[in-house]
């Protein structure tokens, strides 16, 4: 979180809005997760509402893979970065299929949008 | 004795992609609908998911979603003088079974026929006088590629389909089919990115003066939203797509695509394991007042009393419960009369493959939208003068998505077994190309479907008979496509390459395409045709019968892309004029 807030600041005083352009990007990539992740009861990811601070594979209604049940992970900015460049590089066998996103900066503004998904 | 229940607004026969566009249409403009669907029901989450869905032995060698034979099945004869034999595991064709139907293990070849396959007949005379033989029965559609192309505008974005327009709104644009009909919109979604040996298909061809462009797709290329608000995700490339659903919700399918908007729905109500035995068919009312079915867990029997009766099985399931239901008046071979059951056509599909030893290929990835495509020798778009037969196809060129089991290919004279195979086969797997003929196949007075007078089905029905061979036309029409083929190949350099012709014979063995289209075909009168241009029964006003059934020949593309556009054009006949004055929608 301090980080998110660290770029704000800095952001505010370079360009003004580069925060906003952040987030408003990465709900534009957040389409490509919605094909899987919503509140659906039949939907084929969980939901990611709250997700920055939740231990890996915990919500009760979802069948998750055994890697992401052991993984021992509480998402944070860092391990969520990793985690969205190479999925099965972070959490080896993990059921979700997804080959990552190639730019760091896109995987910045998901994960600046996940910030401000509850 | 069978329990009558409820009557119901709508009763659907089968939850493919008719079945299913016609359930999310009727439920929203108010109606209650009823879905039977034979198989069980198919939910992406539980049984679409990773580690799982990746597993051709299942999918694609074991028929995981085909129909089950031991329920029932058809017999086949590929003449009318032999005695016909049940098929007790399909091969050729696989018919599939389960919410979402043939639709789940599809290629996701998504083609829009062109303007002038629409007007067959009169479009060979016009060019080549009478010289159509008295024994291919092909017929004009009833209805034009131009009132159609809304409705396939429309499914476009249901399906979220990748590609590139030839011709938008009659601009042509290099790049992309230029031989295609007049798109009223570019594709949804920008192809999927090509395989290397697509490319190399694609670049030969060009330097022949060929026209070549990437597949229609339909899976989304990007996350894509469609018509009817569902999300969809973007193909993962994963190397398994053909045979088998999608893991990733990017593959266009029932199921992937209208589904998840059903399920929302109250007015909509899904019962699988449900086998409909009959129609209960009124004649002097001239309308269908239900179905009789078969709780196949329970092998109770009921009556569903139905406003409308909407028939959306596999082309087979449509043709035998109008001949059981005496709907319709049979085909007849030795004379021809009679239409249900007539023009049985296929897919006229013949391959080849080739070695380049010096390139890389990747083929465990990818997806059939990798391919590159020419349309040159597509029915209407070159001269047949003093070629001896009508029709074509597209050519494909394609490297990846190459299962493990069926996607290798050795150089001839390779062992078929043993140490030279087991070396040979990882040597080469990486440098296969694989290429396809999607020829057409015009209807023969020969091949048709009728009642088999032997064989009954798990509930005592008699079994559908095919008679089905391929055609002298088919065949030189098939041949000529490979030879074009070959030419393309020879310009790629390959180290090896082998040209597979079809056998004179067709054999229900191994397989070959699912397109199998008529048995209820559509036309202008009651005399050449089931159904009319809304694909409106003759002889019920309130059975509608949907899917390739109706297709009065098949042309030199997949099926599904019309199939679709079909449901679509009629059920928004059924919403705006059939449901405020129920009755014939054109008189004969």
């Amino acid at each position: 979180m301090r980080l998110v807030i660290q770029r704000t600041v800095a952001s505010l005083f370079l360009s003004g809005s580069a925060f906003a352009t952040d987030a408003i990007h990465g709900k534009e990539l957040f389409t490509a997760c919605l094909a899987c992740h919503t509140e659906s009861p039949d939907a084929l990811g969980p939901s990611l509402k709250g997700v920055v601070g939740r231990k890996a594979g915990s919500l009760e209604d979802f069948r998750y893979s055994n890697a992401m049940m052991r993984s021992g992970i509480i998402w944070d900015e860092s391990n969520l970065r990793d985690y969205l460049r190479d999925p099965q590089a972070k959490i080896r066998g993990n059921h979700m299929p997804f080959s990552g996103l190639v730019n760091a900066s896109d995987a910045d503004d998901l994960i600046a949008y996940l910030n401000t998904y509850k | 004795m069978s329990v009558k229940l409820k009557e119901v607004d709508a009763v659907i026969i089968g939850m493919g992609w008719a079945g299913a566009i016609l359930a999310r249409e009727l439920t929203l403009t108010g109606l209650t609908v009823v879905g039977l669907e034979r198989g069980p029901d198919r939910r992406p989450a539980e049984d679409f998911a990773i580690p799982s869905i990746r597993d051709e032995l299942k999918y694609q060698q074991r028929l995981e979603l085909i129909s089950d034979n031991s329920i029932d099945t058809i017999t086949f004869r590929n003449r009318p003088d032999q005695l016909a034999l049940p098929i007790r595991r399909w091969g050729a064709f696989l018919p599939g079974e389960g919410v979402g139907g043939t639709g789940n293990h599809w290629g996701a070849s998504h083609w829009r026929y062109l303007p002038d396959d629409f007007r067959l007949r009169s479009d060979l005379q016009e060019r080549y006088g009478n010289s159509i033989p008295a024994t291919m029965t092909i017929q004009d559609w009833p209805v034009t590629y131009n009132e159609l192309e809304p409705y396939y505008d429309r499914f476009d974005k249901i399906c979220g389909v990748s590609g590139r327009a030839g011709n938008l709104k009659g601009r042509k644009i290099e790049g992309g089919n230029v031989f295609e009909g007049a798109r009223s919109n570019e594709y949804p979604n920008k192809p999927v990115a090509s395989s290397e040996g697509g490319l190399m298909f694609g670049a030969a061809a060009r330097s022949l003066g060929y026209h070549p462009f990437p597949a229609p797709f339909s899976a989304a290329s990007a996350a894509y939203k469609n018509l009817y608000g569902v999300n969809m995700g973007a193909c993962e490339a994963c190397g398994f797509c053909d045979h088998i659903p999608c893991e990733a919700n990017a593959k266009a399918s029932a199921v992937t695509t209208i589904m998840p908007a059903l399920r929302q729905e109250p007015k909509f109500e899904l019962r699988t394991r449900i086998f409909a035995s009959k129609l209960i068919y009124d004649g002097a009312a001239r309308r269908v007042t239900g179905v009789l079915y078969t709780d196949l867990k329970t092998g109770k029997e009921y009556e569903q009393p139905a406003e409308l009766v909407v028939l959306s099985a596999f082309v087979f399931s449509n043709t035998h419960m109008l001949l059981h239901s005496g709907i319709g008046r049979p085909y007849e071979h030795p004379t021809g009369e009679g239409v249900v059951g007539k023009n049985h056509c296929y897919q006229f599909e013949a391959g080849a493959a080739a070695l380049f030893a010096d390139k890389e290929l990747n083929p465990y990835m990818g997806a059939p939208g990798g391919s590159l495509i020419i349309d040159d020798f597509n029915g209407p778009n070159f001269d047949h003068t003093g070629l001896g037969f009508f029709g074509g196809g597209y050519l494909l060129g394609l490297s990846g998505a190459s299962p493990p089991i069926g996607g290798r290919f050795l150089p001839p004279g390779t062992a078929a077994w043993g140490s030279q195979w087991k070396r040979e086969t990882v040597k080469w797997y990486y440098h296969s190309v694989r290429f396809n003929t999607q020829g057409s196949v015009y209807a023969h007075r020969d091949n048709y479907m009728d009642i088999d007078p032997v064989y009954k089905d798990a509930l005592g029905r008699p079994l559908l008979r095919l008679t089905y061979n391929a055609t002298d036309n088919d065949h030189a029409m098939s041949r000529y496509l490979l030879s074009r083929l070959e030419g393309i190949i020879k310009a790629m350099g390959p180290s090896h390459y082998e040209m597979r012709p079809r056998p004179k014979n067709f054999s229900v063995l191994p397989y070959q395409s699912t397109h199998n289209t008529g048995g209820t075909i559509m036309g202008s009168s009651p005399h050449d045709s089931v159904v009319n241009r809304y694909l409106q029964a003759w002889d019920a006003h309130n059975l509608f019968v949907m899917g390739a059934s109706t297709f009065p020949q098949q042309h030199g593309y997949n099926p599904t892309g019309t199939l679709g556009a079909l449901a679509l054009w009629s059920a928004d006949k059924i919403r705006t004029d059939y449901l405020k004055k129920p009755g014939p929608l054109v008189h004969a």
